[in-house]
């Protein structure tokens, strides 16, 4: 009986590439005919898997996509997915980038611009956006959900119900809920309040 | 390939990647667009393997082009495009899923509508329910693997690559490669037994 096979030999072995003077051994050697079975069998199911095919709109901008992303530079890579949804999306687009920049930019205000804001009163949209943009880190995509916010993100998510999701999940666009609850930490009720407030009106101006 | 001033069209009917890259390096952008266009499917898929869903593929995806872009200069030409976006690919994909336990791919919306669309065509509901199952137990049992031996399996089974070619793009020998892949496989069989 000649020498068992190497790990190299089996794959090659495997994959029908052995020599055959070495590819007899499994015809005299029970263990290396076993070890060859149970990789076929391996490979196969593993070959069996698919990757789904997404969307051809997704084909279609992803170049785009990467030029956008490549223009941007460094500071904007992260959120470039979110950028590149935003120029397609028209209304939906600027309904989602208010609320992202008004949770920003209370955020901010709060954090680093003198304190809680006055019950009823926020930021005006200039100053929020500009606010929004020197401190992209706030809105991430790699935010650490909160699960005690729940009464944000039941605001949130109420207010998000009446956009077309499918629509915009086509064209690439997708705030995650991490990112959210991350910009929201720490704002009062009243505050709450009025990003509530903000939100609804938001959603009924871009939806009519 | 005719010269051309930077940002004028490309008039190559179908310039090489070599063509394109130096086009891209002589500064029109819109010879990368092309090489994105040409190569984007293999890296989305490539980077699909990795994460078993969409929203981290197309994003990781996207950041192996910027990479590639920035990069381009640098590239030698002595082995294809395609295999150096591979290598810049597998580094990325690498990074991400050693910094991120991989999330559970039923979960993705395509992988569900992808298996929604196979049942719909042949087989029973019953076995259509039994694959999906040990489906499944592949694609959970492929994301625990040591980030060696899922690089070596993915490149070799899905990509179809050459064994020397994987060598190169993992930075190791042909017989390393071999050993990592009967490796996986093994791996593979434990995982699925538990």
């Amino acid at each position: 009986m000649t020498t068992h096979l190497s790990e190299s030999e089996l794959v090659d072995l495997v994959e029908d590439a052995l020599e055959a003077r070495r590819a007899v051994h499994v015809e005299s050697c029970a263990a290396c005919r076993e070890q060859v079975e149970a990789c076929r069998a391996m490979l196969r199911d593993t070959a069996a898997i698919e990757v789904p095919e997404p969307s051809p709109l997704f084909w279609e901008h992803f170049s785009a996509r990467v030029r956008s992303a490549i223009e941007a530079g460094p500071a904007e890579r992260r959120s470039g997915r979110a950028w590149f949804g935003l120029r397609g999306l028209g209304s939906l687009a600027a309904a989602v980038a208010v609320i992202i920049a008004v949770v920003s930019g209370v955020h901010l205000v709060r954090a680093g611009l003198g304190g809680a804001l006055p019950a009823g009163t926020v930021a005006g949209p200039a100053a929020i956006t500009s606010a929004a943009a020197d401190e992209r880190d706030t809105v991430s995509v790699d935010g650490v959900p909160d699960p005690d916010n729940a009464e944000v993100w039941s605001v949130l998510t109420a207010a998000a119900s009446t956009l077309e999701f499918d629509e915009a999940h086509d064209v690439g666009l997708h705030v995650h809920p991490a990112a959210i609850d991350h910009a929201v930490q720490g704002l009062s009720a009243a505050e709450l309040t009025e990003l509530g407030r903000l939100l609804q009106s938001e959603l009924k101006r871009s939806s009519n | 390939m005719a010269s051309a001033e930077p940002g004028s069209k490309v008039t190559v009917t179908n310039p090489t990647d070599a063509e394109l890259v130096e086009s891209c390096l002589a500064g029109r952008r819109e010879s990368f667009d092309l090489l994105v266009e040409r190569h984007q499917r293999h890296v989305y898929q490539l980077c699909y393997r990795f994460v078993g869903n969409h929203e981290d593929a197309s994003d990781l995806a996207q950041d192996v082009f910027i990479r590639a872009y920035r990069g381009l200069k640098n590239f030698r030409g002595q082995a294809s495009l395609g295999t150096w976006l591979y290598r810049i690919g597998v580094n990325v994909c690498l990074n991400k899923v050693g910094a991120k336990t991989p999330q559970p791919h039923a979960l993705d919306p395509l992988l569900a509508a992808s298996d929604e669309r196979i049942v719909s065509q042949a087989e029973s509901a019953a076995d259509a329910v039994l694959r999906g199952e040990r489906a499944g137990q592949v694609r959970a049992a492929i994301a625990r693997l040591p980030r060696k031996q899922r690089a070596t399996l993915i490149l070799r089974v899905y990509h179809e690559l050459p064994h020397e070619q994987i060598a190169g793009i993992l930075g190791s020998s042909v017989g390393a490669v071999k050993a990592n892949f009967f490796h996986a496989l093994n791996n593979l069989k434990k995982l699925m037994a538990e």
